[in-house]
């Protein structure tokens, strides 16, 4: 028994001393089906670190392009506003990790020094995170308790020839209400905001004479993992007097942009993955071609196909452990320059992206040996070893 | 009379219309040292790839140690060539990235089992005791075919087959390889030699002449 263990090291030593110095010997060939397999394994690792990030990043993203969530009276029943403690419940409803933000909106025109405007009551923590793509010159309203200041849409405050940090009257006739505010920022949204004047909703509610009403609010949810329709379909139902809807266009194209992403990184690892096995079958049959003599020679003195394979099949797989190890590593690097370049942060790393770097790499370089070990287990020794 | 280690009955190979070997009868006695010489195209490769089990007849019967091989499989003429066969090929035939005592271990391995002081020895048995580390690109021709017989003889193989083993070494290393054929017979190997070289010859029991792919002279 201790015997034929010694035996089956010695024999396993062999072996591994035939298939080191058969690499070493061979540098430029193992380099190059190193280095094949390594930038493919590498663009795996990138595009599946990025493909399980994706999703939230997008999320994100898309979410910077609005509200994806419309909360307000219901258009049925002809109400133009709704209790804002209302609207405070069915924001409530959203459950908090899936709310990426979230404002009330209240509306109604007011007189400034140079005519007159539409005024926004807005909760301007939530506004932030709806509008992420507002371009600010100054800064924004960041306290519910700031009753002194205003943001100002790009247009009206041309048109009230206003800047950062000049005062402006704001009057209301019907309540009789009026009060200097300062100019805080200045928003370029690109939308109808462009011509509005933003206070925080407690004020305006003050100005407008609203009692507590709101028109509407907007909601940016996060879409993956969400049942938005079954969401909105919940508030109805708890709220009968509400509508409360996914504005579709955007949270669908956000779904469908995904898809349409992950799609297209499926069919890159595909490419590359084709182009590797290429790249290392081309490689490993020069190698086999280089190696006619010594492999006949082996077969001559009593190698079998199955040592011929094994020798072969090891020696790919040696290479092919070694680039995926390189490639793992670089392409997480990879990954964070993606992440950086397209979503301003980090890549996370995920367990997942080894089994999937790995697997399929491997799988490439066996499939790409395929056909090389087949040339090799053909040579017929008697032929080759006549040859000078 | 010493047993009977190889004999062919109308061993015949033909490719298509070709017949290079053409119903040799044959039979070679344990130590025996038989020489087949002929000229070129006399059919010389061909027996020697048929006795070596490098290829199988179309025609024929061959039995190698009580083994008849004509009909084997290329899996069983496999484990003919590692265990019963001994092969020493002109061109030497070393892998290039193993050294001395790694390409005579590299018979061990697909034999049975790895045994480095048996290997060590047989390469001291052929005065290479001082090269054993050094890779073939080291070696001179002569130390190269010599590994090569050190090769051939470490798993005890039933024949010792050769082909032109002087041929492709200068007149000094030449003498050196034939003193060690001299020593292999005398010791009770069955030798099968190939060869053009009348010297080396000489030395065999038997000279099998081959003309067409017949035997033309067995004596």
């Amino acid at each position: 028994m201790a015997e034929d263990r010694r035996a089956d090291t010695t024999q396993t030593a062999m072996f591994l001393r035939i298939l080191f110095k058969s690499l070493k010997v061979r540098k430029n060939r193992v380099f190059i089906t190193f280095f094949s397999i390594m930038i493919g394994a590498s663009i795996i690792t990138a595009l599946a670190s990025v493909y399980f990030d994706i999703s939230a990043k997008m999320s994100r993203e898309l979410r910077a392009y609005g509200a994806n969530f419309f909360v307000g009276p219901s258009a049925s029943r002809g109400e133009r506003s709704v209790e804002s403690d209302a609207i405070a419940r069915a924001i409530a409803m959203v459950p908090t990790d899936k709310l990426a933000g979230a404002s009330p909106y209240s509306y109604g025109v007011v007189r400034l020094d140079l005519g007159n405007a539409v005024l926004a009551g807005v909760d301007f923590r939530g506004l932030k995170k709806l509008s992420p793509y507002w371009q600010v010159e100054g800064k924004w309203i960041t306290v519910d308790f700031d009753e002194d200041s205003c943001m100002i849409g790009k247009t009206l405050a041309k048109k009230m020839e206003l800047k950062v940090g000049d005062p402006v009257n704001v009057m209301r006739s019907e309540t009789g209400f009026q009060k200097a505010l300062t100019v805080k920022g200045i928003a370029e949204t690109g939308q109808a905001e462009d011509e509005q004047i933003f206070v925080n909703l407690a004020l305006a509610d003050r100005i407008l004479g609203n009692n507590g009403r709101v028109n509407h609010a907007m909601l940016s949810i996060v879409t993956e993992g969400t049942d938005i329709d079954g969401l909105a379909a919940r508030m109805q139902q708890e709220m009968p007097g509400m509508d409360a809807k996914p504005i579709r266009k955007l949270s669908y194209s956000e779904g469908k942009i995904l898809d349409k992403i992950k799609g297209l990184m499926a069919i890159i690892a595909v490419i590359i993955l084709t182009v590797t096995t290429l790249c290392v079958m081309t490689t490993l049959i020069t190698v086999v071609s280089e190696r006619t003599r010594e492999i006949g020679l082996m077969k001559a003195i009593g190698a079998d196909d199955r040592e011929i394979v094994a020798q072969f099949l090891a020696e790919t797989l040696i290479i092919g452990l070694a680039g995926v190890a390189a490639g793992l590593v670089a392409g997480f690097a990879l990954a964070q320059v993606l992440g950086h370049a397209v979503f301003g942060s980090a890549i996370a790393f995920r367990m997942i992206v080894l089994p999937m770097t790995l697997v399929p790499s491997i799988l490439a370089s066996l499939l790409a040996a395929a056909l090389p070990v087949r040339m090799a287990v053909g040579i017929v020794p008697a032929k080759v070893l006549k040859e000078d | 009379m010493a047993k009977i280690v190889l004999e062919t009955k109308g061993l015949t190979k033909r490719y298509g219309s070709v017949t290079p070997l053409d119903s040799i009868d044959m039979q070679v006695h344990e130590g025996e040292w038989v020489s087949i010489m002929g000229p070129s195209g006399s059919g010389k490769t061909t027996m020697l790839n048929l006795l070596s089990c490098l290829d199988a007849p179309s025609e024929g019967e061959y039995i190698l140690d009580g083994v008849a091989t004509a009909t084997l499989t290329e899996k069983q003429r496999v484990a003919v060539r590692r265990e019963k066969i001994g092969l020493i090929f002109q061109q030497f035939h070393l892998v290039p990235y193993l050294s001395a005592l790694e390409n005579v271990m590299l018979a061990q391995y697909y034999h049975s089992m790895i045994d480095s002081k048996d290997a060590e020895q047989a390469l001291a048995h052929v005065g290479l005791g001082h090269r054993i580390g050094h890779l073939p690109s080291q070696l001179s021709g002569g130390e190269q075919q010599r590994v090569c017989i050190a090769r051939a003889l470490i798993n005890q193989p039933a024949i010792i087959l050769a082909d032109e083993p002087t041929g492709n070494l200068d007149e000094a290393n030449e003498e050196v390889v034939l003193d060690l054929f001299k020593g292999l017979h005398r010791e009770g190997r069955t030798i099968i030699l190939v060869t053009h070289n009348p010297e080396l010859a000489q030395y065999s029991d038997r000279v099998v002449r081959l003309h067409h792919g017949k035997v033309v002279h067995d004596a």
